[in-house]
């Protein structure tokens, strides 16, 4: 094995690592405030990709069309919590989570319909030409992941911490009742949580798909990984998700350059039920705690 | 009267479905069978079936029929689901009777209309990678070249061209297990080892470690057996990673859609598939080369765009229906009509030179199969 095989495995990691990072965190954001895990994330994801590839298509400035993207999948997000969430906003947990799954299978239908089953493809944002070390190659893009992944948490910090608006929005994902005795609108907050967080995954769809082929079923894999980056990371904290993100990716990558492409699956799920197995005997603290992320 | 008007409305959808070739009402009419995917996942397959069919449907009966019987062909919708192929199919072998079935996409599916097609005894022309084995379904037949043609092809290729070792890059999965069983075999027929195999998750968005892994064994080519994005994200990923050995796909990957995807990268991507991808750089003695060139322009004339692998598939699956009555001497016994087609030989096909027996229902050669790689975002064939 020589050198440049490992700084291959290092780059395969931190480009899965990145993706996962970044989907746990547009994740995190929608339970940080509704306490509910949106399987439907993975679908705000590919209408991002999608509807940024469809823009520029049309001849729209890439910019302006990155920026009508979020635009629309956060109206979409707002318009789905509206109509689809609110209603069954009191009910038990399950039932909202059974909603977000109808709401995912609606939206890939949608995306079906409006894309058709084709794949499509996105330029990348700066150049195709990859960084290159020895006979290793990361690409560019790779880094503007990991870069709206900083900016992401960056945001967010700011938002929770220093606005009247993000600290109220901490207040109700806490506690809802006392919250709204204190006449913060819990209505508002969910509303926004809603379309932040397909925003998010919106922007999430845009930056990755330059890496691959996106298709109206291209989310799943993504959200599962996603996904688990927030449950090994114990729904601690956002910062915590994205480390958990990369640890995946790492882990991924690693398997399958020490041991064997064939058991990576295998190797990344044993890791998931070891963290889980731990993290129960250490359960405690085991939410995202009060503080800023 | 309520069951009246209900009866007369379900002749009339099931009419509708029906398509004729030609004017036919004052002949005698034998009908045959497709069940073709025209919803579900994988409806663009079936357009092309269903074109195709009704093409050669529509030709022939333009030409007098066969045996003195017009040609009527009944489709069915399987939804992309063996559940409903297996509807469809006893549909056209209980109520429309009919004497021959074509169809249908992949492997289960395909499987759920052979079972009914040879318990009733009713031979059908199947056009995908299930695993006729003629001794033990003696009435299904298939158009679609052997997977191991379709992998050992492309071995007898890089034979040719010298090449020393080749590497796989399989999906994990069962498409993967075939890839790698048939590579291992075509490895020791042409004797060019393999020298290192990863596998990878076809979802995956990125290959590079596994590709890394792979350059370690210094590999002449390498062979996985995918099609569309994972084949697509393959041939990025090498050649990002500037792994320049040919890299060899599935023959599925023949399609305008893997054509957009793949044309932009810098890697030798091999695709084998059927002569009529190609129909242009045919030699001029080739014997398939009228029919191949005679369809296609057809398909053009018709439809407005080219003929392709899978069009060609059910276009002889008719063909040789039409044949095997023609040898039998019977448009209407099912039975005879299998007999018929079990004894085709030397019949030039869009697939191949046809040469049925009855241990042999495939008929086809491994060298019916060409190979096709991208130029300037065409297909061009690898001579």
């Amino acid at each position: 094995m020589d050198i440049s095989q490992i700084i291959q495995f290092t780059f395969s990691g931190l480009t899965l690592g990145s993706i996962y990072a970044l989907m746990a965190v547009s994740l995190s954001i929608v339970y940080k405030v509704s306490r509910v895990i949106s399987f439907a994330q993975g679908e705000f994801f590919v209408f991002g990709a999608l509807t940024m590839i469809t823009l520029t298509g049309l001849g729209v400035w890439a910019p302006i069309a990155f920026l009508l993207s979020i635009l629309v999948a956060a109206l979409l997000g707002a318009a789905i919590e509206q109509t689809l969430i609110r209603p069954v906003l009191n009910s038990p947990l399950g039932t909202i989570v059974t909603m977000t799954i109808a709401v995912s299978l609606a939206l890939r239908g949608l995306a079906l319909l409006i894309w058709g089953r084709g794949s499509h493809t996105s330029e990348p944002f700066s150049g195709v030409e990859p960084i290159r070390i020895m006979e290793a190659a990361l690409q560019m893009q790779v880094l503007w992941i990991l870069g709206t992944t900083l900016l992401a948490l960056l945001v967010i910090w700011l938002f929770f911490e220093k606005t009247m608006l993000g600290i109220a929005i901490r207040a109700v994902a806490d506690n809802s009742f006392g919250a709204s005795l204190m006449g913060i609108s819990i209505r508002k907050v969910n509303l926004l949580s809603w379309s932040w967080g397909s925003a998010l995954g919106a922007v999430a769809g845009m930056v990755v798909a330059p890496l691959y082929f996106i298709q109206y079923a291209s989310g799943v894999l993504p959200m599962v990984n996603g996904f688990i980056a927030i449950a090994i990371s114990g729904l601690r904290s956002i910062p915590a998700a994205v480390i958990a993100g990369f640890f995946l990716g790492f882990v991924e990558a690693y398997s399958i350059g020490f041991v064997s492409s064939q058991f990576a699956e295998i190797i990344v799920f044993t890791v998931l039920i070891v963290v889980l197995m731990i993290r129960t005997k250490t359960a405690s603290r085991t939410s995202f705690d009060e503080k800023g992320m | 009267m309520k069951k009246t008007v209900m009866l007369l409305f379900s002749s009339a959808f099931f009419l509708s479905l029906t398509i004729c070739g030609g004017a036919v009402a004052a002949d005698k009419i034998v009908k045959i069978g497709g069940v073709y995917p025209l919803t579900g996942y994988l409806s663009w397959l079936g357009e092309y079936y269903k074109k195709a069919a009704t093409l050669e449907v529509e030709q022939i009966n333009k030409a007098g029929g066969v045996n003195g019987y017009k040609l009527e062909l009944v489709i069915y919708d399987d939804q992309s689901s063996p559940e409903e192929a297996t509807r469809a199919a006893l549909r056209l072998v209980s109520r429309d009777q009919v004497v021959a079935i074509t169809g249908t996409a992949t492997a289960p599916i395909t499987g759920a209309v052979s079972s009914v097609a040879n318990k009733n005894k009713i031979p059908a022309i199947l056009s995908s990678g299930y695993d006729v084995k003629a001794d033990k379904e003696p009435f299904l037949f298939n158009t679609a070249h052997p997977t191991y043609f379709a992998i050992g092809r492309p071995f007898m290729y890089l034979k040719k061209q010298n090449v020393k070792s080749a590497g796989l890059l399989m999906p994990i999965g069962s498409l993967g297990e075939i890839g790698i069983a048939n590579s291992k075999r075509a490895s020791q027929d042409f004797n060019i080892p393999i020298v290192c195999e990863e596998r990878f998750d076809v979802k995956a968005p990125d290959v590079t470690a596994q590709l890394a892994k792979l350059r370690g064994s210094t590999p002449s080519a390498i062979f996985s057996f995918t099609t569309g994005e994972p084949a697509a994200l393959v041939a990025k990923n090498m050649a990002q990673l500037r792994f320049d050995v040919p890299l060899i796909v599935s023959h599925g990957n023949a399609t305008p859609g893997f054509l957009r995807l793949a044309s932009g990268f810098t890697t030798n991507i091999i695709v084998p598939t059927g002569k009529i991808m190609v129909p242009e750089s045919l030699a001029a003695n080739d014997p398939c080369k009228a029919v191949i060139v005679q369809f296609n322009n057809l398909h053009q004339e018709r439809y407005g765009e080219p003929a392709n692998y899978f069009s060609g598939l059910v276009a002889d699956a008719v063909m040789l229906i039409i044949e095997g009555m023609k040898i039998a001497k019977s448009s209407t016994d099912p039975v005879k009509i299998r007999d018929g087609i079990e004894n085709i030989k030397n019949f030039p096909g869009i697939g191949g030179v046809y040469n049925m027996s009855a241990t042999d229902h495939y008929g086809t050669k491994m060298d019916d199969m060409v190979l096709i790689t991208i130029k300037e975002g065409n297909w061009t064939q690898i001579q």
